[in-house]
């Protein structure tokens, strides 16, 4: 390398010049005075080990992206429904199912002949609760999540029911779409049905690492799948539909149907299967939430596909049942297929290039489905965290900005879900419904309370709405809870107040620690006047602990050595030595017959503290620790135990530094060749 | 690298004075630059005065003088563009830029022209691009900041 200062001849004598060396530059940016931004080279790891993990993430997570470099697409209504909407629609897929499950306990005759009035009043309740939602998109145009709204206005218990409501949420979201979506792969290859727990974690795992990429919902790959699926969908309602209107339709035989007519029908069970058709409104919030990624007018744009998005459930939900009816539909043992499989096949014919399509629409739109938490989930988690009820960790965003801790955890929780439930959909949907009628309810209370708040033009009207919506929706879900209960209902019921609790418990650990950080506005903190003094554990003599001393001499004049030993032998050997080769530097050796280490240290540091002068202020104890560096990571196991033990105890102590001195091996200022220190023995 | 036909340049150095009108300046080369897929060299020169010696450390600790290249760099970044700096002392800045540009081989200079009147009379070029121009082997590029108009 060139001396940098070196002056470079110009063409004439005179015009010369100095090119200065910049080491900041390839590592920072000056952006002001004193102020610098890190670029990317900044962070890449200096160690082996840490830059072929680097390697790793980039091939599996790709490069780490700047913050400028995300990019904010405003989305077209066209897009908004296929991306906002494929968690609610393709809720189509199993919603008949579950009512069907539950009403041919009753006889597979009662089953087909009430479902379609449950899935009727289902309908009516989505009517309301998009009616409702649709004002949600009007009054909040940036953003009107349960959280939110509640926390708008209904204090921070609601939103905390909210927000604990809507994680769980969209938990069961991963796991019922993830499991529902396995069930079409199985329903058209059935020898899939022993491994689906296997496929289903995948399945997540792939998701989970296109979302740490930094995945945008907003590119077309999101919107074919979701309108293919919409438009088959359609098609099959409309041919079923006349073939069941015409006569055509024949019931068609079961060989794997479940048992039916094992109860009697009463009012319990035509609650539990509208309790477990609900589960066709999970979704329909999504649209509420994410008004600012739609093109100006933003709520207006929001309000009418929210609208749109309704109807096409509606329609698709009712559809499907009415033609399953028509059909004879009833839902199969574990393991076979579907009951929207059976109408698939029945209508297009099973083994038909149709039918394959659809089935591969329906499993897309519900991996869509559950790909949409991924960015609710991490992104409610990251607004709680910003407002202290969530662990901070849950704010970062990882190197290709997404959310990582929140992705990580969803799809950790969610997978897990999937292997305690045998990846079964109908296991895990009565856990489902409970949280989204807690938002849905908590939202509309909010939007009262806004209403006649804010009591402009037309306000009572829609005050009146949104009361509606929040007293059926308070109804339902206390019908859910309640028929559902025994059957997994409870452990949301039991939840939700712990993760309430949880996040109150958080936010008054970081509220007690901001309140004993806070700097009064007022003060003015000057130099301090108070006297420093170091001790200097020691395990011997050693270049370690040379290294130690000569720092802890930097730091003060009052410089001790304390070797704790429990052998007194040992005591004498190391201060011969010590004399010796560290003159001007006190050895204090502290025998300890109980074979302690920490307990001796801290008790000579308490000695030390009640020996120092009642009339001066307690001195700074610097407490400087030798700690030997190993070469390579399996080494580090074998080194500097009692080291880690030692600052562990001494964190918390009043008016003491923990000084950690690493020695490297390859560090050429103590080397044998060093005059200084000759003939020291080896690093311990 | 070999010049493409249209090509109006294949590396150029722009002089970066540290005046607002600067980051206009690099934007407008950068642009330029990724079209043709030319290389980029920023240059701030520090002028030292014959009182001190030119090695003296004088540059290298001021946060302002760093800031006039990181400016300039994060500029040709956001342009898609990447432009290596270059910082240096000399006595004479017009003297540094031409020896500069030709060490590096560069076919094109380009140097800012802030707007100012001598004494509030006549238009002052100053004594630096009149250097340039009259010295500098490749094609020169003079870029004058918009006349601000005057509020009284």
């Amino acid at each position: 390398m060139s001396d940098p200062r070196k002056p470079i001849a110009g063409r004439k004598p005179a015009d010369r010049r100095v090119r200065v060396d910049r080491p900041h530059s390839p590592y920072f940016r000056y952006t002001g005075p004193g102020q610098l931004v890190a670029k990317a080279a900044a962070h890449e790891p200096k160690s082996a080990l840490g830059r072929a993990w680097a390697r790793f993430r980039k091939i599996a997570i790709g490069r780490p992206l700047a913050s400028e470099e995300e990019i904010g697409e405003r989305l077209s209504k066209k897009k908004a429904l296929a991306i906002f909407s494929s968690d609610a629609i393709s809720s189509s897929a199993y919603a008949t199912e579950e009512i069907l499950r539950v009403l041919v306990l009753a006889g597979a005759g009662v089953a087909l002949s009430l479902s379609l009035e449950v899935a009727a009043a289902i309908s009516v309740l989505l009517a309301v609760v998009a009616l409702s939602y649709r004002q949600v998109c009007r009054a909040y145009p940036s953003g009107g999540g349960a959280y939110s709204v509640s926390r708008a206005n209904l204090g921070a218990l609601a939103s905390l029911v909210a927000a604990a409501a809507l994680l769980i949420d969209y938990v069961m979201t991963v796991a019922v779409s993830t499991a529902s979506a396995v069930a079409q792969a199985y329903s058209v290859v059935p020898s899939l049905y022993d491994a689906r727990i296997v496929i289903a974690v995948v399945a997540i795992t792939l998701i989970t690492t296109a979302n740490l990429r930094g995945l945008r919902e907003s590119g077309n790959i999101f919107a074919i799948p979701t309108y293919l699926f919409i438009f088959l969908a359609l098609a099959m309602v409309a041919i079923g539909s006349v073939n069941v209107i015409t006569g055509q339709a024949v019931p068609i035989e079961q060989a794997d149907a479940v048992e039916t007519g094992t109860e009697t029908l009463g009012l319990f069970l035509l609650l539990k299967a509208f309790a477990s058709g609900s589960v066709a409104l999970t979704g329909t919030e999504a649209i509420a939430n994410g008004v600012p990624a739609f093109q100006p007018p933003e709520s207006k744009n929001a309000a009418d596909t929210l609208i749109a998005m309704a109807i096409l459930l509606g329609v698709l939900f009712v559809g499907i049942t009415f033609v399953s009816d028509g059909y004879g539909i009833v839902p199969t043992v574990d393991g076979g297929q579907t009951v929207v499989a059976l109408v698939a096949s029945t209508v297009f014919g099973a083994g038909s290039p149709l039918f394959y399509l659809f089935q591969a629409a329906t499993a897309l739109i519900l991996f869509l489905a559950a790909n949409t938490s991924f960015n609710a989930f991490p992104r409610l988690a990251a607004l709680l965290a910003i407002d202290g009820y969530m662990p901070r960790q849950f704010a970062f965003r990882g190197d290709r900005l997404a959310f990582s801790y929140g992705i990580v955890l969803l799809a950790g929780i969610a997978a897990l879900l999937l292997v305690a439930f045998g990846g079964d959909t109908h296991a895990l949907i009565p856990l489902y419904s409970v949280g989204v009628f807690v938002c849905f309810t908590l939202s509309q209370i909010g939007m009262v309370k806004h209403w006649s708040r804010v009591r402009d033009a037309g306000w009572w009207w829609r005050a009146a709405l949104n009361g509606f919506g929040a007293v059926l929706t308070a109804i339902v879900l206390v019908v859910v809870a309640s028929v559902k209960f025994l059957d997994g209902a409870y452990l949301v019921v039991i939840l939700i107040p712990l993760l309430v609790g949880m996040m109150l418990f958080i936010k008054r650990q970081y509220d007690a620690s901001r309140r004993e950080l806070r700097v009064k506005p007022g003060l003015v903190f000057k130099a301090p006047q108070r006297e420093e003094r170091a001790v200097v554990p020691i395990p011997g003599v050693n270049r370690a602990v040379i290294q130690a001393v000569n720092v802890a001499r930097s730091i003060a004049e009052d410089v001790r050595a304390v070797f704790i030993t429990e052998i007194p032998e040992d005591g004498a050997a190391v201060r011969a030595q010590w004399e010796r080769q560290v003159p001007g530097v006190p050895l204090v050796v502290v025998e300890s017959p109980y074979r302690a280490l920490t307990g001796p240290l801290q008790a000579y540091l308490d000695v030390l503290d009640s020996n120092w002068p009642k009339d001066k202020p307690e001195p700074i104890t610097f407490v400087v620790l030798p700690e030997y560096v190993a070469r390579r990571w399996w080494e580090r196991i074998l080194y500097n135990q009692s080291v880690k033990r030692l600052r562990s105890a001494l964190l918390g102590r009043p008016h003491t530094v923990v000084v950690n001195v690493p020695y490297r091996r390859e560090d050429p200022s103590l080397s044998d060749r060093t005059p200084s220190a000759p003939d020291e023995p080896k690093p311990t | 690298m070999p010049q493409e036909p249209n090509q109006p340049f294949k590396r150029a150095v722009v002089a970066l004075s540290g005046h607002p009108n600067g980051q206009r300046l690099v934007k407008l080369v950068a642009e330029l630059a990724k079209v043709h897929k030319a290389e980029l060299v920023g240059v701030h020169v520090v002028e030292v005065d014959w009182s001190m010696p030119l090695d003296m450390d004088v540059a290298g600790r001021s946060d302002e003088i760093q800031q006039v290249l990181d400016l300039a760099e994060g500029t040709a970044e956001a342009a898609g563009v990447t432009l290596e700096s270059v910082l240096l002392q000399a006595r004479d800045v017009g003297a540094a830029l031409v020896d500069e540009a030709l060490e590096r081989d560069a076919d094109l200079l380009v140097v800012g022209l802030a707007y100012r009147t001598k004494f509030g009379g006549d238009f002052a070029i100053g004594r630096t691009i009149p250097y340039v121009l009259k010295n500098a082997p490749c094609a020169v590029w003079v870029v004058r900041e918009p006349i601000q108009e005057e509020t009284s």
